[in-house]
């Protein structure tokens, strides 16, 4: 069976080399991708769309149909990973032990039991728990606001440089998992709940798509953005601007509320509990 | 209003995801009414749309108002305002039988499961209705990833079979992307109908050729196409009985469909039939597909696993039907698409009536059935009916174009194969009527119920009547086949094949 299967992948592998005989050559200037639609988005995106940064302005509006459909790929999978793994009855995890860090006093909580210390005076006394580093705990917290920023900049620019709603998202997120990991699941659980997290995602794909519904409201077609100049300064054009800004922020409060959700998920067992 | 109905039939299920995700968390109560609504508008527009293009022909839509080349469209003709009309009916009735057994088995993720749901059908909506292949592959996505996520949810195995189904359903995707993929290298463009517009030239191009030979495999991949159907039978058996019936009438029809929608539409008749002349090798496969799922199907002692390897017969009917490449082939295999959805709704709602009163299906669970649960045997009655092709359930047509179609195209083999699974069908199905009618009723419920027989367990209310709405609703379609036929699926044949 092992041997077929290396055939076949063997076989598959060489149909499609054996396909790229017949390619245009790599970097051809004069290859159907670079001469049939490209061309319009490169010359035309700041006539037609306000936006210098090509790339934005497909994936925003001339595509912008497929992004949207993109960030709700991601708000699926944040609602399978819920679905699959969150147990919602607390499992019972035998009694848990917590220590007074400055007096040494040691709690025991019985099975079941809510937790409600502080977990900043309290630390768990278990085999799996690690205490965590005095140097990476106080390095990331003043890590963390700058990636904040830095990530909300990547949202904000897209429109002159690479960057947008998936990846100022996905460095947002990254922030709130760095809190996790660098203190532990309930301090960023603090931070930002379960609840949250949740609402994030559908919220930010509800701005992209309400956006796309408002215009047909407006009585132009879904997602064109032209529409919005009826309720933004600066016409037509500066609307389409303003429409993929829009849209980007709800890009990116789904990617950064999706990720966040994922790991609570992941890193808990679906328990919400203790975690990394 | 009803020229923005492409978009709405997307979006509004899509907005009322969101909606519905928010609810799980705010407002528990509200999921079920939500998904609803939503589903339920999406089936008025679908509906509404039919009626535009039976009385005037294809509607597109551009999205953001780019025209097509560069932008995404919608289009909408014969061939899939049937199908969306299919996709919405089948998702609204099984919405409503799927109450009871969330309320029953998991309460607490009512929220989760009714998003994944409306997302499903809104995926699957997309890919029927886009004109562009790209935008085909990210609904794919969309109807794939919640699909995986409703088929784990089930109890048992269910979480491995869905695992595999991944595996081999990404497989399929990816083949499909890079299939989209080679051809947007050498014709610069994604939109399906711009691609059949530039590839003539380049017919004779390898790319063309191994671009094709792989979106087909993926697309056999995605639908279990015989032998390729390896992950079909667990995730459709091991899923919750509500998702087993929303996946299993959808998914590989709406596949089937993106097959034909390929060929006919971005690779042309011309190309697949008369440049490459790969519909007798497919049609043999369809035979094997046909023979091999009859006979596994034979080998199965659980109502619910049986009935998935039907559905891998089926997906044969469907390709053999389309590849025989005469009108009434494709007749058939188009005819087939809507009525096979049905008949697998309606054996699937049947078969989930009994896991949700007896706890499972396999044979053990069915003597005395047809004294306890006399409606869902009734109506299990029509559905395996119409799998057998007893007129006038609606089964009975499209087999019967399917049969003129194999004649016309002088191919025996499919007829036999066809003739060969309507006979192992009948053997099938009298197995479990035999059991459910004539087999003692056993000792497991005993003397309990004294000497007027066991009282009748019926499925609650809500999962009865939307059953029986899809039980006499394939006789409705087996009634109006000749309207369906003549309005509708007569436009969407191709010219080379009348």
């Amino acid at each position: 069976m092992k041997t077929l299967g290396l055939i076949i992948v063997g076989l598959v592998g060489a149909g499609l080399v054996y396909a790229t005989i017949d390619f245009p050559p790599f970097g051809d200037p004069k290859s159907p991708a670079s001469l049939h639609v490209s061309p319009r988005y490169l010359e035309k995106t700041v006539e037609e769309t306000a936006v210098p940064n090509a790339v934005t302005s497909v994936l925003g509006d001339y595509r912008g149909f497929d992004t949207m459909f993109e960030t709700t790929v991601i708000f699926c999978a944040g609602v399978a990973c819920f679905l699959l793994l969150r147990i919602p009855r607390r499992r019972s995890s035998g009694p848990r032990q917590y220590r007074h860090r400055l007096t040494g006093l040691t709690f025991r909580i019985k099975e079941g039991g809510e937790i409600f210390l502080p977990l900043r005076e309290f630390e768990p006394v278990d085999s799996i728990w690690t205490p965590h580093d005095f140097i990476i705990e106080k390095v990331c917290r003043y890590l963390i606001p700058f990636i904040q920023l830095f990530g909300l900049y990547v949202i904000a620019h897209g429109h002159h440089s690479p960057g947008g709603g998936f990846q100022g998202g996905v460095i947002l997120g990254a922030s709130i998992i760095l809190l996790s990991v660098s203190h532990n699941l309930r301090t960023a659980l603090n931070r930002m709940g379960e609840k949250i997290s949740a609402l994030f995602s559908p919220v930010g794909v509800f701005i992209f798509a309400g956006t796309g519904a408002l215009c047909l409201v407006l009585g132009y077609r879904f997602l064109d953005y032209q529409a919005l100049a009826a309720l933004l300064p600066g016409g037509p054009i500066m609307a389409r601007s303003h429409g993929i800004l829009l849209v980007e922020v709800g890009v990116g409060m789904a990617v950064m509320g999706t990720m966040v959700w994922i790991f609570k998920n992941l890193a808990s067992r679906g328990r919400y509990d203790e975690g990394l | 209003m009803s020229e923005h109905y492409p978009a709405l039939l997307v979006i509004l299920p899509l907005l009322a995801s969101f909606f519905i995700s928010a609810a799980g968390w705010l407002r528990p109560v509200c999921c079920f009414p939500l998904a609803l609504a939503a589903l339920g508008s999406s089936l008025l527009v679908s509906l509404g749309l039919l009626g535009d293009v039976i009385s005037g022909g294809p509607v597109s839509y551009w999205m953001g108002g780019w025209p097509p080349p560069w932008g995404i469209y919608y289009r909408v003709d014969y061939l899939n305002a049937l199908v969306l009309a299919v996709v919405c009916a089948v998702g609204f009735v099984n919405l409503i039988a799927a109450r009871p057994s969330v309320e029953k088995d998991f309460p607490e993720k009512a929220g989760p499961f009714y998003t994944l749901y409306v997302l499903f059908v809104t995926g699957l909506l997309g890919m029927v209705a886009t004109g562009d292949a790209f935008n085909l592959y990210v609904l794919l996505e969309i109807a794939a990833i919640t699909g995986y996520a409703l088929i784990a949810l089930g109890k048992g195995r269910a979480a491995l079979s869905s695992l595999h189904y991944v595996f081999l359903g990404t497989i399929g995707a990816c083949f499909y992307l890079l299939g989209v993929g080679y051809l947007y290298i050498i014709t610069g463009s994604l939109n399906m109908e711009d691609i059949a517009r530039l590839l003539p030239p380049l017919y004779e191009s390898k790319v063309v050729t191994v671009a094709f030979a792989i979106l087909m495999v993926g697309v056999w991949l995605k639908m279990g196409f015989f032998p390729l159907h390896a992950w079909l039978p667990n995730a459709y058996t091991y899923a919750p009985s509500p998702v087993s019936s929303l996946v299993a009438p959808l998914m590989t029809k709406v596949m089937v469909y993106v097959m034909i929608r390929m060929v006919l539409t971005v690779f042309t008749v011309d190309f697949a039939f008369l440049v490459l002349r790969l519909n007798e090798v497919v049609v043999w496969l369809a035979v094997i597909a046909i023979v091999m799922g009859s006979l596994l199907a034979l080998a199965e002692k659980d109502v619910k696993r049986m009935l998935t390897f039907i559905v891998v017969a089926e997906v044969g009917y469907m390709v053999g039907g389309f590849w025989l490449g005469n009108q009434a082939g494709f007749t058939g295999a188009v005819l087939h698409i809507l009525n096979d959805a049905l008949m697998t709704l309606c054996l699937f709602l049947a078969v989930g009536n009994i896991v949700h009163v007896n706890g499972d299906s396999r044979w053990e669970s069915l003597p005395g059935l047809f004294r306890t649960m006399p409606w869902t045997m009734g109506a299990l009655v029509v559905g395996a009916l119409s799998i057998i092709g007893v007129p006038p359930t609606c089964g009975f047509f499209s087999k019967w174009y399917l049969l003129l179609g194999a004649i016309q195209g002088g191919h025996y083999g499919f007829l036999v194969a066809l003739l060969f699974s309507s006979l192992v069908s009948v053997v099938l199905f009298f197995r479990i009527f035999e059991i459910g009618f004539f087999e003692p009723f056993g000792a497991s419920h005993g003397s309990a119920h004294g000497e007027g027989g066991p009282a009748i367990q019926e499925a609650p209310l809500g999962m009865l009547v939307p059953l029986w709405m899809t039980a006499l609703g394939l006789i409705l379609v087996g009634l109006y086949t000749g309207e369906i036929v003549g309005r509708v699926i007569r436009h969407a044949v191709p010219g080379m094949m009348l």
